[in-house]
């Protein structure tokens, strides 16, 4: 029998889609029947609370959790939110109800050894309710006491040999796409690079270093599966700088519409778009029409190419990224607030990702970049919103990079230069006596 | 309950404390078949909706079986994963970045079983469990932040806009008909610690009113210059008030029309509560992207300025991301994204085949960038 | 590194003065406030040294969620009011 009557949210367990709400409501029937006999740590009826929590809400249509200003567990900034719930009379199971954030490995692969041991944890010391995962990419674990923070933080780091992630004015856990684990686009290995500089800014992740988050984001190819352009304050997405690998035996099959050469690589299986048409489906979509089909050989014009990825997605057994490979870095991108939305900028068009000297070309760009936004940023300034006030061309300045038009889409449309006096010859110190000479008053 | 220790000892925090190790490396939960090929793929295939194979070099295959899942995840459903995963995947599994979770499998064999499998598993209530689909030219998961399940400050649910949405979408989750792929996302309030503003359609919830001003308790539970600091916009001034019973105290005031609504004085202040019954509810934004193919990544626009939080389906909500996705589906040309579609028709167009209304909200008046948005051009449709 | 933020003594003074003295106001403060009391020293080695006070038990953090602030142990006005010691 359910603690609190919830029918409002009993309307969100038919249709298809999985329902939340059936998965809490046996989730909390498991704990009250406890037939692991797990001695809870927190409230045996925690998410029964959260039910009837929730059900309040959506019968008032709003929240009743307050913030909490818990940080982390001792010596860390950042890993926990603190929650309380405005009416713990009401619902004393989620009274007080913090959440950790998990370092996620890279890829979000698991093996169910670990994922088995962390529900273990996670049942025994908080609520037994998670993300996987959170917007960030960490493992989110959704409920549990103060008490309790230090103990998870033990177990975790003795037993499971696993970390908190990053919150607060911390460098945010890293997060990137599977990349060259099981993704013919990838350009780098974005799980190696991924878990590189989340151990390398272990200090940074957990301690306050900056004027406010900071996120990387790692895609390995520019199609940006996790959307590193829109959302990371330095963003890091595979590129290549040789021509396309073509295989014109294939690209006849695609041509010849071959059945196991399905176009898009067959994510267009349920549509009725007819026969595939190379011109009308790759040359003419083609971003810079660089690219012709004659005599059966596709051509590519590869210096005028700009790596859309369009072509190489829609026929990927024909078509291969290049090989002297690398990323570019863009910088600066974040939702709203303040100014609004930003996207990334792009900052070095080319880099290369060399594990063998600790990628130490990327490491630079990064430690560059820091060292400005702490030095100038304002209190929760991010860093595109440091950029729009001092200029792109001091961002230029201080990583030690060249202008080049890559830098912009096109260039400044007013003349407002502000010269600086050592770029203008003779500099702006003037004798008006000798100008007077020759102009009368 | 009895309190039971880690080992971890309270008096003295530092003995043989651990810290700084970060995640588990990639490589201990890679399957074998991954370990082997990586780097070395050659091709992949969506053989039907939810089935991928990559092919390597090597010659050697891998099947994925993805399927959708809400992001709020007991251990339970993670255990009944973990058992699906031991059953048929060597015990290993991968969740993606939108909130799926992938079962691979080493050969074409195995796919059947393990389809099955995950399609007999339901809900009490009826629902898949883990529903097989989200690739291709379809609608995969949506993301999503906290709202009503654990934050301070939303203006709607995640878990309950996401669920409404998805039902209705469901046929698209599980087959690839759509134009390109159409991807979905779900913040709970504008400080969208999930980002959703280039995504093809963004559920944001947004409130509409200013803090309320608790002056009795505000000086005692908050401090005052922090909740000022707090405001993006300068609204909050300290000021001093005086109380029924006469008594003057220590508060603030709010420039109510310079407040946009960002709840951030409440995060520092619990004296300023937002949330308000008639005055929170979602905004609708489309036609964003972030992948560079064919055309640049670009932000959503607003395209519904405001629609009431209608617990627990949002049917008006849900009828108008519908009304885009038909008319998505009817207008566009393959590989056109849903931003790419209103570009080339027209947002005038736009608004006239979703059968939406335009509203002088939609019109940015937000700081300098505005008018970059205002049509400078004799060049419209009527 | 200057002398004043080298010497743990010292600095640590310092800090626990400067926060003192704006108590009456507030008590948390972002990391860049802290620049002000060592004006020749990097962001990078200040803050190592206001961290390693958090870990010596002297200051604490306060989040918000998005950022982290720093002040005295204990002082503040929240942790009574949600009933944390």
């Amino acid at each position: 029998m359910a603690k609190h009557e919830t029918p409002l949210l009993d309307q969100l367990e038919s249709g298809p889609w999985p329902s939340f709400v059936s998965d809490l409501k046996h989730q909390a029937e498991i704990r009250a029947k406890n037939e692991e006999g797990v001695e809870f740590q927190i409230p045996q009826d925690s998410v029964e609370d959260l039910l009837g929590v929730l059900e309040l809400s959506y019968k008032h249509g709003r929240t009743h959790w307050k913030h909490g200003g818990i940080v982390g567990v001792f010596g860390y900034g950042g890993g926990v939110i603190g929650r309380y719930c405005d009416q713990p009379k009401l619902f004393p199971g989620v009274e007080h109800f913090h959440t950790m954030r998990v370092a996620q490995p890279c890829g979000k692969y698991y093996k169910t050894d670990f994922l088995r041991q962390l529900t273990k944890l996670w049942d025994l010391r908080g609520s037994g309710v998670t993300n996987m995962h959170g917007s960030t990419g960490d493992i989110i674990l959704l409920g549990t006491t103060t008490p309790q923070l230090e103990e998870i933080f033990y177990t975790l780091t003795h037993e499971m040999n696993q970390d908190l992630g990053g919150s607060g004015s911390n460098l945010r856990t890293p997060a990137d796409c599977l990349g060259e684990s099981r993704c013919e686009y990838a350009c780098y290995d974005s799980n190696a690079l991924c878990h590189f500089l989340t151990n390398e800014f272990q200090d940074e992740l957990h301690r306050p270093a900056f004027p406010y988050k900071f996120k990387f984001k790692l895609d390995a190819c520019p199609n940006g599966c996790v959307a590193s352009i829109a959302r990371a304050d330095m963003s890091f997405i595979g590129t290549w700088r040789d021509g396309i690998k073509v295989d014109q035996d294939a690209v006849n099959k695609y041509v010849e519409n071959d059945p196991a050469y399905p176009p898009n690589a067959g994510a267009h299986k349920d549509g009725n778009w007819g026969p595939f048409d190379i011109e009308k489906e790759v040359l003419s979509l083609c971003p810079t029409k660089c690219m012709k089909f004659e005599n059966k050989t596709l051509k590519i014009d590869n210096a005028n190419c700009t790596r859309c990825m369009h072509c190489i997605n829609t026929m990927p057994r024909a078509l291969k990224i290049g090989d002297d490979r690398g990323l570019s870095i863009l910088v600066g991108a974040k939702a709203p607030i303040l100014d609004g939305a930003q996207m990334g900028s792009l900052l070095a068009p080319f880099v290369e990702v060399n594990p063998e000297n600790d990628y130490e070309a990327i490491t630079e760009v990064i430690e560059n970049v820091w060292d400005w936004w702490m030095e100038e940023g304002k209190n929760r300034e991010r860093l595109g919103e440091l950029i729009m006030r001092q200029g792109f061309q001091k961002l230029l300045e201080v990583t030690g990079i060249d202008p080049m038009p890559q830098h912009v889409a096109y260039p400044r449309t007013n003349p407002y230069i502000f010269w600086k006096e050592d770029e203008v010859e003779g500099g702006w110190e003037r004798d008006v006596a000798e100008y007077r000479k020759h102009h009368l008053r | 309950m009895a309190f039971i220790s880690s080992g971890y000892n309270p008096e003295k925090p530092m003995e043989n404390r651990i810290t700084d190790i970060g995640p588990r490396h990639y490589e201990e939960f890679y399957p074998e078949v991954i370990k082997k090929n990586k780097g070395k793929w050659s091709h992949h295939e969506i053989l039907e909706p939810g089935v991928m194979v990559h092919v390597g070099e090597s010659g050697d295959e891998v099947y994925t079986v993805r399927v959708g899942g809400a992001r709020l995840m007991s251990t339970s459903l993670i255990n009944e994963i973990c058992d699906i995963a031991d059953k048929h995947c060597d015990g290993h599994v991968r969740f993606t970045t939108r909130n799926n979770i992938e079962f691979m499998v080493d050969s074409k064999d195995k796919v059947e079983p393990l389809k099955n499998d995950l399609n007999t598993r339901k809900f009490a209530g009826g629902s898949y469990k883990f529903p097989v689909g989200g690739t291709g030219a379809g609608i995969t998961n949506i993301v999503h932040t906290q709202g009503w399940i654990h934050c301070h400050t939303p203006a709607t649910d995640g878990s309950g806009t996401v669920k409404a949405a998805m039902d209705v979408l469901f046929d698209d989750f599980q087959k690839m008909r759509l134009p390109a792929q159409l991807r979905v996302s779900m913040a709970c309030c504008l400080n969208m610690c999930g980002a959703v503003h280039c995504s093809d359609i963004a559920i944001l919830g947004y409130h509409r009113k200013p803090p309320m001003i608790d002056h009795e308790y505000l000086d005692r539970l908050c401090e005052i210059p922090l909740a000022i600091a707090s405001c993006p916009t300068a609204a909050i001034k300290p000021t001093k008030v005086t109380l029924e019973d006469g008594k003057e105290v220590k508060s603030v005031e709010i420039k109510n029309e310079r407040c946009m609504f960002c709840g951030n004085c409440y995060t520092m202040c619990p004296s300023l509560p937002l949330a308000d019954t008639q005055g929170d509810g979602i905004v609708l934004m489309a036609g964003g992207k972030v992948s560079n193919r064919i055309s640049d990544p670009k932000f959503s626009k607003v395209v519904v300025a405001f629609l009431p939080n209608e617990m627990p389906r949002w049917p008006s909500m849900t009828d108008a991301i519908m009304k885009m996705v038909n008319a998505y589906v009817q207008g566009a040309n393959k590989y056109e994204r849903l931003g790419d579609w209103a570009d080339r028709i027209g947002w005038e167009k736009f608004f006239e085949v979703c059968e939406l209304d335009f509203t002088h909200h939609l019109i940015d008046d937000f700081r300098q960038q505005a008018y970059m948005s205002w049509r400078q051009s004799t060049q419209f449709k009527f | 590194m200057s002398d004043l933020l080298s010497n743990k003594e010292e600095s640590t003074k310092a800090v626990v003065d400067f926060l003192t003295k704006k108590a009456k106001n507030k008590t948390k403060f972002y990391i860049k406030d802290f620049y002000a009391i060592f004006p020749d020293d990097k962001p990078r080695a200040i803050k190592n040294v206001i961290n390693a006070m958090v870990t010596d038990g002297i200051l604490e953090f306060w989040s918000s969620g998005s950022t982290t602030m720093y002040g005295l142990k204990g002082a503040g006005k929240q942790h009574s009011s949600e009933g944390e010691e």
